[in-house]
């Protein structure tokens, strides 16, 4: 179980739409670096290195592409680096295209991340509160899914092993398809008269209806809270204010390192490794106790 | 197996189509244009490039854009330069040949809904680049003709002035008439 | 006074024009445990319906049901759904939610309970069932067993008095319906509550309960403790339908005319035996088939579903006749369910070969392979239905076939005569019972004239009476010449109807032999009646054998 596993999920939820917002809310290309390589790591620390190979195999030939559509359409930026049918290629559009498409991966990441910590039910337990229906209908729909899922098999199979279609040919594999669908869904109206049962069996549709939920929010989880708020509203200040503003048409700023450039570089990477960090201190804190017993 | 042939001969036929359709010109080839000579009994035309509005709405301008480089103090781009006029040259045909032969920056687009060329931005300054108003207009001989640069054939003597306006041509003198 | 009365309760669907219930009068006391059981359509479900105030279905109703004193019908709400439980057979769409803690908290939260009420309520029953691994599981990963399960703790969760159960184990196989009734009868035992449970399979719950309600015709047929209903029944009408699905010791009972006691159990059962019938006869006499050429077969097949994932199919040898009628059993999750699809072609063996009719499968191209081949009948036969009448249905498949809209009718006709189904031709597939639904899609699988029929649990969810109905039908079929394939976990089924059985473990084939030496020499895994005639009688596997045996014994005395 991760660190980020155990949080209170309200925790975890404000961490993840702070730092997307800063990820999404400048073009500084140390922000976005920044942003880009943390979301990566703790990534990785998450899903494995292997998974993250994999996924990686996969954005890495995305990220170039990206960036080497921006220069093709973009013809702005003052360093012409070579004319494609008469249009300049500048060295500010491809750096822009690379630290657009790196902005969008590192966006990409950070949902990653989200999605494998808020599983279903902490989202449902988040949003459930504000309103208590959704969170059943959620609940209820994600346990459909696997069920239809299942369902939709067998009877592709059955149909299939009854061989009126052959499945081959565009026209015989959509019509049989078609006609796999139409059983599921007439399958799906009959047992829901079942779920409906059961659930009316088990008192749905009282008054004051209550929502349970497995979570409790502990005094760390609320200092931690504090500390994420804290942290990366200050980071969403700054970079609103300007402080950061980084331009790459017609041609980049320089990236100055004032004092206030500083503390703010330093206040978004501490924001955005904060992840890892907790998670590899939770590791080394793991492996002292294990040691002394 | 059939089919995966079929795939790579479409891929391949595609990746053909790009390559001749692409050309590729280092910086010195493109900027490397003939101009004539002007001689007594050649056609001329006047072109300047202006952008003095700018220097009236300076707050508005992008701050990345506030250089001298990118506007001059006097606003002044490209000063009156007379340019011989080719058999059926139009206004665009001769920003061309002047800005290569300059070498100033300029993009335009290809707009497919009033078949003509619109020029974004000359010199790094782009329409939009000084408030929402901003972009670039074309004035031959004192007026603002109505359709697009590429279309616009000219005469003899022409005078070409290409101004950058702030307020959609108000503070250059263009009034779009009121229908 | 009792906890439940029903006093002549008679009730009508609405549109009907027979009665669903008649004159039913009915007494059940706290702590009870009754069994009901009849034939599928005997209103059985209705009846339990009817106790439940949320679930009363729509009709005309006489009489009452009065739950302590009080008629359901006016009972308080929350009253009602806190102490009246019901459980329905289907755990698929019994859950509602996607993880197991919300599942059990969903009667709590409908009731508005505050979190900490709900948790330590949830904690008592997770300790009480033994689920609280599950606690966190999404409820898609349990299996159907674990859903079941799940389903009865979220109902107990709201601490019921009265628990209302129809058919619960139907969908269940034998390992996880024997589980689920201990749990019944841990409850019914250590809390007292009062449990009403519809059932089919009665081998089991038949010595657990203290009352019997014998159901038919929507009428209450017989109803006493269980030992005096096989007395009752052998006195009364040996012949009559419900008598199939008592449990063995009390058919052997009344086959034989056993007076006093009536055995329940296997034990029970052994015991009457041996005091009565041991004797010199112990081995019955039976005809073995002789066998015909290879229909279909499997050398050392391999199979696994995906490359990280071990092999499913582990060396698998299966070879099946011409003309007979095949078992293949095994627990669940052997893998027995794969092997019906790798030999009905729709998935591929990765090693070994597959031959059918002599002829590899692969070089049966296209369709080829479904039409005048193999044909296979699904577990649900509802994944077969496309049309809103049976009728539609079946001419629909019968197009594919003939071109001629004649021929279909006749072939349509022809099938609908051996099946005995011309009387459902309008009904919707969907409102036929489970019997009839395996009857209606059996018929549409004819229609592709197959010579091999595979059958994937075939009887699961069928009362004793369709059971023997579909015997019928599988003998007639083979009368025709068909080969039939039938993977199961009814080990009286396949005893009594078999031509061979096969005992599948562990990815591959580990006995197979004729029925009766196949469960004369299984230990465990064998019929009731083999458990309980053994070591008196060696090969006596069905109940009519082993009443063969006692009769031939007694008559030597």
């Amino acid at each position: 179980m991760k660190y980020f596993d155990r949080l209170h999920p309200a925790v975890a939820f404000v961490y993840f739409a702070l730092m997307i917002a800063i990820s999404m809310l400048t073009t500084n290309p140390v922000v976005i670096a920044v942003s880009y390589l943390s979301s990566i790591v703790f990534c990785g620390m998450l899903i494995g290195g292997r998974q993250l190979m994999v996924s990686l195999a996969y954005n890495l030939p995305l990220l170039i592409l990206l960036s080497a559509t921006n220069p093709i359409f973009v013809h702005k930026g003052e360093t012409i680096l070579f004319f494609l049918n008469d249009n300049p290629v500048t060295k500010e559009a491809i750096l822009y295209g690379v630290f657009a498409s790196m902005m969008i991966m590192s966006v990409f990441y950070w949902f990653k991340c989200y999605s494998t910590v808020m599983t279903s039910d902490k989202f449902i337990y988040l949003f459930g509160r504000i309103i208590p229906k959704l969170s059943l209908v959620l609940s209820m729909s994600i346990a459909f899914i696997p069920k239809l899922k299942r369902k939709y098999k067998e009877i592709d199979e059955a149909q299939k092993a009854l061989g009126i279609y052959s499945g081959k040919g565009m026209v015989d594999k959509i019509r049989s398809k078609f006609r796999v669908l139409s059983i599921l869904l007439t399958n799906s109206l009959e047992s829901s008269i079942d779920t409906a049962d059961s659930m009316r069996a088990r008192g749905y549709g009282l008054k004051g209806r209550s929502s349970y939920a497995i979570y409790k929010m502990t005094a760390s989880d609320k200092i931690l809270c504090a500390l994420f708020i804290l942290v990366g509203t200050a980071s969403i200040v700054l970079i609103v204010l300007g402080t950061v503003d980084f331009n790459f048409y017609p041609t980049l700023s320089p990236i100055s390192l004032q004092a206030l450039q500083i503390v703010a570089y330093a206040i978004i990477t501490a924001f955005a490794f904060a992840p890892t960090i907790l998670e590899v201190k939770e590791n080394v804190l793991w492996r002292c106790l294990k040691s002394k017993i | 197996m059939k089919k995966d042939l079929f795939a790579i001969c479409i891929v391949i036929f595609v990746l053909i189509l790009v390559f001749t359709g692409t050309k590729i010109q280092s910086v010195e080839d493109y900027y490397l244009t003939h101009l004539d000579d002007i001689t007594e009994d050649s056609q001329t035309v006047y072109l300047s490039i202006r952008c003095d509005t700018i220097l009236d709405n300076w707050d508005k301008l992008d701050p990345a854009l506030r250089q001298e480089k990118y506007v001059p103090q006097d606003g002044v781009i490209l000063q009156r330069t007379e340019y011989v006029l080719r058999k059926g040259d139009t206004v665009y045909n001769i920003l061309d040949r002047a800005i290569r032969h300059n070498q100033i920056q300029m993009e335009c687009i290809y707009s497919i809904n009033y078949a003509s060329t619109y020029v974004e931005g000359i010199n790094h300054l782009y329409e939009f680049s000084c408030g929402e108003l901003s972009g670039w207009m074309f004035m031959v001989n004192g007026q603002f003709p109505q359709v697009g640069c590429d279309r616009y054939t000219l005469q003899d003597g022409d005078e070409i002035i290409w101004c950058y306006t702030c307020d959609l041509g108000r503070d250059v003198g263009c009034y779009w008439e009121m229908s | 006074m009792a906890l439940l009365e029903i006093k002549n309760l008679s009730f009508t669907y609405q549109g009907a024009s027979n009665k669903a219930l008649r004159d039913i009068n009915l007494e059940i006391n706290q702590g009870d445990f009754v069994l009901f059981c009849g034939e599928s359509g005997c209103g059985k479900t209705t009846l339990l319906k009817l106790l439940k105030k949320q679930l009363r279905p729509n009709g005309s109703l006489q009489g009452q049901i009065t739950y302590n004193g009080t008629n359901i019908e006016n009972l308080d709400e929350k009253q009602s759904v806190c102490e009246i439980g019901y459980v329905m057979q289907n755990p698929e769409n019994q859950t509602v939610t996607d993880k197991v803690w919300h599942e059990l908290a969903f009667g709590l939260e409908s009731l508005g309970e505050k979190t900490a009420v709900i948790r330590r309520k949830v904690a008592e029953i997770c300790g009480f069932f033994g689920i609280g691994s599950w606690y966190h599981k999404r409820t898609c990963e349990l299996s159907g067993g674990q859903k079941q399960l799940l389903s009865l703790a979220s109902v107990m969760v709201m601490n019921p008095s009265v628990l209302i159960l129809d058919e619960p184990t139907a969908q269940l196989d034998p390992i996880a319906a024997s589980e689920f009734l201990q749990s019944l009868r841990k409850i019914n035992q250590e809390l007292g509550v009062t449990i009403i449970i519809a059932e089919h399979r009665l081998e089991e719950v038949f010595p657990m309960a203290s009352k019997v309600v014998l159901m038919d015709k929507a009428q209450v047929f017989l109803c006493d403790t269980p030992r005096n209903i096989g007395q009752r029944l052998a006195n009364d009408d040996m012949s009559h339908k419900m008598s199939l699905a008592l449990p063995t010791a009390v058919r052997v009972f009344y086959k034989t005319q056993g007076t006093g006691q009536t055995p329940l159990t296997v034990n029970e059962g052994k015991q009457y035996i041996a005091s009565n019938f041991a004797g010199s006869n112990t081995t019955c006499s039976f005809e073995k088939a002789s066998r015909q050429e290879v229909a279909l077969q499997i050398s050392e097949g391999y199979f696994r579903y995906e490359r990280d994932l071990p092999d499913v199919l582990n060396g698998v040898d299966i070879e099946v006749y011409k003309n007979e009628f095949l078992c293949i059993l095994g627990a669940n999750g052997a893998g027995k369910t794969t092997l019906l699809r790798v030999l009905s072609g729709l998935k591929r063996l990765y090693k070994g070969k597959y031959r059918l009719w002599g002829k590899k499968i692969k070089d049966y191209n296209g369709n080829s392979l479904y039409r005048g081949n193999i044909a296979c009948l699904p577990q649900n036969p509802q994944n077969l239905f496309v049309k809103s009448t049976v009728y539609d249905d079946l001419m629909e498949t019968a197009k594919v076939v003939n071109a001629n809209v004649e021929q279909c009718k006749s072939m349509v006709e022809e099938v609908a005569q051996k099946l005995d189904i011309a009387h459902l031709y309008q009904s919707h597939p969907y409102d036929l019972s489970g019997g009839e639904q395996q009857k209606a899609a059996l018929a549409k699988i004819l229609l592709m004239k197959p010579s091999i029929i595979l059958l994937d649990e075939a009887t699961k969810g069928l009362d004793a009476y369709s059971k023997q109905t579909f015997a019928q039908v599988v003998d007639a079929l083979k009368k025709d010449g068909k080969t039939i394939v039938m993977v199961t976990h009814d080990v009286e089924f396949a005893a009594e109807h078999a031509d061979r059985c096969a005992m599948f473990f562990d990815g591959q084939i580990v006995s197979c032999d004729n029925r009766v030496d196949f469960f004369a020499t299984n230990r465990y895994y064998t019929t009731a009646t083999a458990r309980m005639t053994r070591p008196y009688f060696t090969n006596a596997v069905t109940v009519d054998m082993a009443v063969e045996l006692c009769n031939l014994n007694k008559g030597a005395k």
